[in-house]
């Protein structure tokens, strides 16, 4: 085995190992399984930038000219920004499903796999090696905003059917005794706190019905229960695609700059920089529509996830049912 | 009379009103986004720029009649799609006047403290004016801007944190706009087109008058070896030309891919290549009047008759010369041609000649393809705009990473009580909600209870 493949191979065990702890973690809140997790991703993380490297440093030839690379790139930087977030953000719970993308997205990529080839004459320029990172970090930013989208769709979706299943608990509603709805401001409410005898708005918990239910002992309650509030998971992921779309946007203009290098025009309408327009006129929308606090939450929650199919299909769809100038098969 | 005039004036005013709260609305941009994204979706699933019958070879007769009467075959340069975006950069001008600027930059204002969902009372004591300078030192030290102002007799103190960043939204919507601008430019102004060129041959230029003559035209592919087989891949591809421009100096320059020629601000660009190929039909040995001879291109014809014709539909680099078929070493070993004989849309045959060979089509024909040479496809393009597009993207991106990586917020402050016992009301409004701060806003509130 070349020092690649066995690089390849250690990723690869680490996702699906990490993945499974933190699955693990996520389910049982147990810190050892974290502990476990998180290293492993580090590690999967790591070997897979050095598996690209090393691919680089044999053949002499820039990794990410097929989409074998680049899907390798997007599994790497998946769990990159994954991790990033996951310190700044305290975003372990959705790590598990992370990796679980990067592990089948790599595995994916291998049957990609041709060896080493030399990249045709469009893709011999020093555009390829900002342009494409650029995309797929967007790429990667946008998985992991799905994944909280998910989880955030998850823990709604719960409350409204514990809800639905039986009177709040008064003790959790608040004062009212009643069901509130989740909305930004009606979860809002002064709290004294009696160490520093200040009184400070903030957040009442924004899933009573839950709450109720984790007093009661319901395991699965309990377990969302311990998710971020559903204002924080919207929050990580606006952060999220806050990251993804400006990457995006850089993408776009630099692929549209190296095809005016290359074909003659900034824009072709080949499919792939119109899909990639798809997703960017998506995302764009999330932004403007997260403004409104009406939108924001469970509409910005499906946007996102919706903005994330775009990203499939622009990425996986384009390249392997249409073919177009971008098109790694021709 | 004057008093229906003055109703009309009215109702254009109401309607105009109407109009622009119409475009300054978000939702309606979003809208417009909604459609905008659809239809550029259309344009990826359908293809685009093709001839009408290939909508009706290759897609349902029902989807095929669709496309062609909605015009979805060029769909970004139908009326809807521009109109769409026009609408688009109308409903940003708009908002960027009634909405952005004047919500971005709200005016000092007191506010009731307990409305705010992040609000904070501290019970603090001691002299005011030592209140009062310990809580601004304490803001200051954390880049908090202060500044005070006096309404009904009580004085408010207002923080803000990165207010200068409001401007990011500004900042992004200008950015469009001058991409916008930059594109239209060229619309207006500059052009774009190909042309093929023949090893030998010298082409003018309609649009510039630039003459180009290729002397050579260049190609490389290696063989590798992948886990699907033998694949011949293209390394590279360069035309060896000879051109003069406006001073009419002729000079010598290389075109390759990412790599292209500048002649008087036009760009000329590697695009393509192709090999035309000469052709001769005989009938019993003699020409056949009415029939041209010379090179035709792939997707040419030699015309035979009405609607009757050779077509020569693709170059073969090399033919195995045990099996007589064409193998995928696209280089020009073996060389040969595959052509067809069409009768309006019906294909009667198809034959593979090789290059010097010829071959009886019947009747007393003889098609042969004594020679072939080499074409170079070179795309060029003048456009004034470029420069227009580059800075835009830039503040647009500027715009993009001042709006989303800088949090606006604001407090305010107001300090209640008298002798030695004050109560500090504090409240927080950002200009992304309450979530997004509420955390920051909590530690702060902690900090500032702590330096009491
Ligand atoms: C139809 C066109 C557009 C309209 C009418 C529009 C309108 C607006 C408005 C009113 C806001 C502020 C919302 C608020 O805080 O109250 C906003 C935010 C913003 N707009 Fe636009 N916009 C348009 C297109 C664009 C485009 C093409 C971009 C380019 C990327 C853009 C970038 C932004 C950004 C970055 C924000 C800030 C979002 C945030 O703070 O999270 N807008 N837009």
């Amino acid at each position: 085995m070349q020092l690649d493949q066995i690089l390849l191979a250690i990723a690869i065990a680490a996702y699906v190992a990490g993945a499974l702890a933190l699955i693990a973690y996520f389910l049982t809140r147990n810190e050892g399984l974290r502990r476990i997790g998180i290293p492993l991703a580090i590690v999967g993380c790591a070997a897979q930038f050095a598996e690209l490297g090393t691919r680089w440093a044999i053949s002499g030839i820039w990794p990410l000219t097929n989409l074998y690379g680049s899907l390798s790139l997007f599994s790497a930087m998946g769990v990159l920004i994954f991790t990033i977030f996951a310190f700044r953000y305290r975003l372990w719970f959705a790590g598990g499903f992370v990796l679980l993308i990067a592990a089948i997205a790599l595995g994916y990529a291998t049957t990609w796999n041709e060896g080493f080839m030399p990249p045709v004459p469009a893709l011999q320029s020093y555009w390829i090696k900002i342009h494409v990172p650029l995309v797929i970090s967007a790429y990667a930013s946008f998985m992991v905003s799905f994944v909280v989208s998910l989880l955030y769709l998850i823990k709604y979706y719960a409350e409204a059917q514990y809800r639905r299943g039986g009177v709040v608990h008064a003790a959790a509603a608040g004062s009212t005794g009643a069901s509130i709805p989740i909305s930004a401001a009606s979860a809002y409410a002064a709290l004294d706190d009696a160490e520093s005898g200040v009184r400070v708005g903030a957040r009442r918990g924004d899933t009573p019905a839950l709450a109720a239910a984790a007093e009661r002992g319901d395991a699965v309650a309990l377990w969302l229960g311990s998710l971020p509030t559903l204002a924080q998971l919207d929050v990580m992921t606006y952060r999220i695609v806050g990251v993804g779309l400006p990457l995006l946007t850089i993408g776009i203009i630099t692929g549209a700059m190296w095809a005016k290098e290359s074909w003659g025009a900034y824009w072709q309408w080949d499919p792939k920089e119109t899909a990639a327009l798809v997703s960017w006129i998506v995302y764009a929308s999330y932004m403007h529509l997260h403004t409104r606090n009406a939108w924001r939450g469970v509409r910005a929650a499906w946007i996102s996830i919706f903005g994330f199919a775009t990203i499939v299909f622009c990425y996986l769809g384009v390249n392997i049912w249409i073919s177009g100038l971008h098109s790694y098969k021709v | 009379m004057a008093a229906a005039v003055e109703q009309l004036r009215a109702g254009a005013r109401e309607t105009l009103e109407d109009l622009l709260r119409l475009f300054s609305s978000i939702y309606f941009a979003v809208s417009l986004f909604a459609v905008w994204g659809f239809l550029t979706l259309i344009g990826v699933i359908v293809d685009q720029g093709k001839d009408p019958q290939f909508y009706w070879t290759n897609y349902s007769p029902a989807l095929a009649r669709l496309v062609l009467r909605l015009h979805l075959d060029n769909i970004y340069h139908g009326t809807l799609y521009v109109g769409v975006i026009g609408a688009i950069v109308a409903s940003l001008a708009v908002c960027t006047f009634r909405r952005v600027i004047p919500a971005r930059l709200p005016p000092l204002r007191p506010v009731r403290i307990e409305h705010i969902p992040l609000n904070a009372t501290l019970a603090l004591e001691g002299e005011e004016s030592t209140i009062r300078e310990r809580l601004e030192r304490f803001l200051r030290e954390r880049g908090w801007q202060i500044r005070k102002r006096e309404f009904g007799g009580e004085e408010w103190t207002f923080a803000d944190k990165h207010n200068w960043a409001r401007r990011g939204v500004l900042v992004a919507h200008i950015g469009f706009a001058i991409i916008t601008a930059g594109t239209t430019w060229y619309w207006a102004q500059g052009f774009s087109g190909d042309t093929a060129i023949v090893t030998g041959e010298t082409q003018t230029i309609p649009q510039t008058g630039a003459r180009i003559r290729l002397e050579h035209f260049g190609y490389r592919f290696d063989p590798i070896k992948t886990k699907s087989g033998l694949i011949y891949q293209p390394i590279d591809y360069v035309s060896q030309v000879r051109y003069a421009g406006r001073d009419n100096v002729w000079r010598d320059a290389t075109i390759r891919v990412n790599q292209p020629l500048d002649i008087d601000g036009t760009l000329y660009y590697q695009a393509t290549y192709g090999f035309a190929t000469e052709f001769s039909l005989l009938r019993n040995g003699k020409p056949i009047a009415g029939v041209p001879a010379g090179f035709l291109k792939e997707g040419q014809a030699l015309e035979v008759g009405p609607g009757r014709g050779i077509e020569y539909s693709q170059f073969v680099g090399t033919i195995d010369r045990k099996t007589g078929r064409a193998t995928n070493d696209p280089r020009p070993n073996d060389p040969g041609v595959v052509v067809r004989i069409v009768d309006g849309e019906r294909v009667l045959g198809a034959a593979l000649l090789p290059i010097g060979g010829s071959i009886d089509l019947g009747r007393g024909f003889r098609l042969s393809a004594p020679r072939f040479v080499v074409y170079s496809g070179i795309q060029y393009r003048y456009d004034p705009g470029m420069v227009l597009v580059g800075i835009g993207a830039f503040v647009l991106l500027s715009g993009l990473c001042i709006a989303f990586y800088f949090l606006p917020a604001r407090l305010f402050l107001r300090l209640i009580g008298n002798g030695s016992k004050w109560e500090l009301g504090v409240a927080a409004t950002t200009v992304k909600g309450y979530d997004v701060f509420e955390d920051q806003f909590r530690e702060l509130v902690g900090a500032l209870g702590r330096c009491n």
